[in-house]
């Protein structure tokens, strides 16, 4: 349970030293950037499946329409960058909380399923209006205007390390903010619904409510994630609805239920594939390996096994003698 | 206000065409303890499901405090006053015992809790309805153990505090005691016969002990349908309920 006290504490202070030490680490402030956006992507998925138990495969929608509008805001609309990005976000609550209310009518795997028929069908809806997305050739030339606000020129985020850093301020906001959260009476509840759905119900709550606005926090993020890639890259692909399995994918080896995995989940992903994608195009076995590892021997993902093995050192340390 | 928490009318629930719940009709008295008693399958637990609106019922008519709830669902039943215990232990089994009990209490805000901006600690009067109900549940010393790891007795007797949280005026309770080991039984009993004087309590129990010793008004089922009511030492007399379900013990 999280205390009032953890919110710029505990993990906080990690990522942030985290924030200050990967693009010196990592070869490029591009790959740095990458990683704290599928970051912000699993963070999302993390609210959603470590503490709602909710495992959506339809996280692509939203990063996908995140990408999209937000460029087709900038492109058509000629909004600046913040407009952009508020655009993606306030867009993806609305997706979502539609997404998540109708998949929420059922449960368990028919959920799961439902969730796959929304992310197939934002696929070929994108697919099919390619004069808005480009179809398959993904919306080109999408630009990234300066950091303004009120017409006055805040920051020139041309450079890679510029953009870096406007992206790891926004990561630092979302993390303290999710954690918040989580530690809220919706968050608590969300993990009531997830430990036993029935009781939550008994004790008064209208569960369903709960889980659409934990979708809607959920598209929220995603899109924002969604609008930062298509920036980085300049380019909104249609691939990108198709990220629902990575995204699950890296939010499992991060660790569920901890916003700390999210970070290490999306690090290990982008380092594993920037070092592998060049020399061997098969390296996705890699990933499949490390999930069936963390699947079968380690159930709270890396954090988890991070976590367990310091309680063994300090367990260690603890006895006399 | 009229002297009855409970009033039901004709009630019926039948699963395609068997009928679990048979034209029930009873009420129950502001602050007493009002027991449900029957052989298995008599349709006392699908009664309960009505009551707490776990089930819909098939027809009939549900009053509750005043107000007709025939078809509102549990969440509204919980806000208006009304509070379950489950006959199968039904916890919150990761977390510990005073967030279950938090958690029951703040079940009482419904959609006031699906606030996200500020803490959950910022509610003081959760967490201190929660701190009473362990003193008085005599769980304190195991407020941060998880639920899932109390032993059975206790995790009966925290099942029974999930429900006080919720400040019902009426306790529904599924068979508190199922399950429980002897020495456990007593400190249930109390605890119930204590809640009898605060609330109003409706109770499904097999123990033929307590259900004499703390009941006010009995009311046994068979078959889905009312057989007979009234003071214990009526239903202890009633030539029917020994041969339908007291048999040769009583």
């Amino acid at each position: 349970m999280l205390k009032d006290s953890e919110l710029l504490g505990g993990t906080t202070p990690v990522v942030a030293i985290a924030l200050v030490l990967l693009p010196v680490v990592l070869p490029s402030a591009a790959l740095a950037t990458e990683i704290l956006i599928f970051a912000l992507a699993a963070l999302a998925c993390n609210l959603l499946l470590g503490y709602g138990g909710l495992l959506s495969f339809g996280q692509g929608i939203f990063f996908g329409a995140g990408a999209y509008l937000a460029s087709l805001a900038m492109i058509h609309a000629g909004a600046g960058f913040l407009t952009a990005l508020a655009t993606a976000a306030l867009s993806g609550t609305l997706i979502a909380a539609v997404v998540g209310a109708l998949a929420i009518r059922r449960t368990g795997i028919y959920f799961v399923m439902m969730t796959l028929a929304f992310n197939q069908t934002a696929y070929f809806i994108a697919y099919t209006l390619d004069e808005w997305t480009g179809g398959e050739n993904g919306l080109l030339d999408v630009p990234r205007p300066p950091l303004a606000l009120f017409g006055a020129t805040l920051a020139d985020l041309g450079s890679p390390m510029s953009y870096y850093v406007f992206v790891a301020v926004v990561f630092l906001l979302i993390f303290v903010a999710t954690k918040r959260v989580i530690a809220s009476p919706f968050g608590s509840t969300l993990i009531a619904i997830r430990d036993n759905e029935a009781r939550a119900d008994a004790v008064g709550y209208n569960t369903k409510h709960f889980k659409i606005v934990a979708f809607a926090v959920s598209g929220a993020i995603t899109a924002l994630a969604g609008a930062l890639y298509a920036m980085l890259l300049n380019f909104a692909p249609l691939e990108n609805i198709q990220m629902s399995e990575n995204i699950v994918i890296l939010t499992v080896i991060g660790g569920t239920g901890s916003l700390l995995g999210s970070l290490l989940g999306a690090g290990s992903w982008v380092i594993i594939s920037d070092m592998f994608a060049e020399v061997w195009p098969r390296w996705l076995i890699v990933m499949g390996g490390a999930l069936i590892l963390v699947v079968l021997f380690l159930r709270g993902g890396i954090w988890g096994g991070i976590e367990s093995l310091a309680e063994r050192i300090s367990s260690k340390k603890g006895k006399p003698g | 206000m009229s002297a009855f928490i409970l009033k039901v009318e004709k009630l019926c629930l039948s699963y395609s065409g068997f009928m679990a719940v048979d034209n029930v009709t009873f009420q129950v008295a502001r602050n007493t303890i009002h027991s449900i008693i029957g052989p298995n399958g008599a349709g006392k637990t699908s009664l309960f499901h009505c009551l707490t609106g776990a089930r819909r019922p098939t027809s009939g008519y549900v009053e509750f405090d005043g107000r007709e709830i025939t078809r509102e669902p549990t969440h509204k039943r919980v806000s208006a006053g009304m509070a379950r215990s489950f006959q199968i232990t039904s916890l919150f089994q990761n977390l510990t015992v005073r967030e279950n009990l938090r958690l029951a209490s703040q079940g009482r805000d419904g959609d006031g809790a699906l606030t996200f901006w500020r803490s959950a600690f910022a509610r003081r009067e959760h967490i201190e309805v929660a701190d009473a109900v362990m003193e008085r549940l005599g769980l304190t010393k195991r407020a941060d153990a998880a639920a899932g790891g109390l032993p059975h007795g206790q995790q009966r007797i925290l099942e029974l505090g999930m429900a006080l949280c919720g400040r019902p005026r009426l306790l529904l309770l599924d068979e508190p005691t199922a399950g429980m080991g002897v020495e456990d039984i007593p400190l249930m009993t109390r605890l119930i016969a204590e809640l009898g004087k605060e609330y109003s309590v409706m109770l499904i129990e097999h123990n033929m002990g307590i259900v004499m010793s703390i009941s006010d008004v009995i009311t046994v089922m068979s078959q889905g349908g009312i057989l007979v009511e009234g003071k214990p030492e009526v239903i202890r007399a009633d030539a029917r309920v020994r041969e339908a379900y007291l048999g040769d013990a009583a």
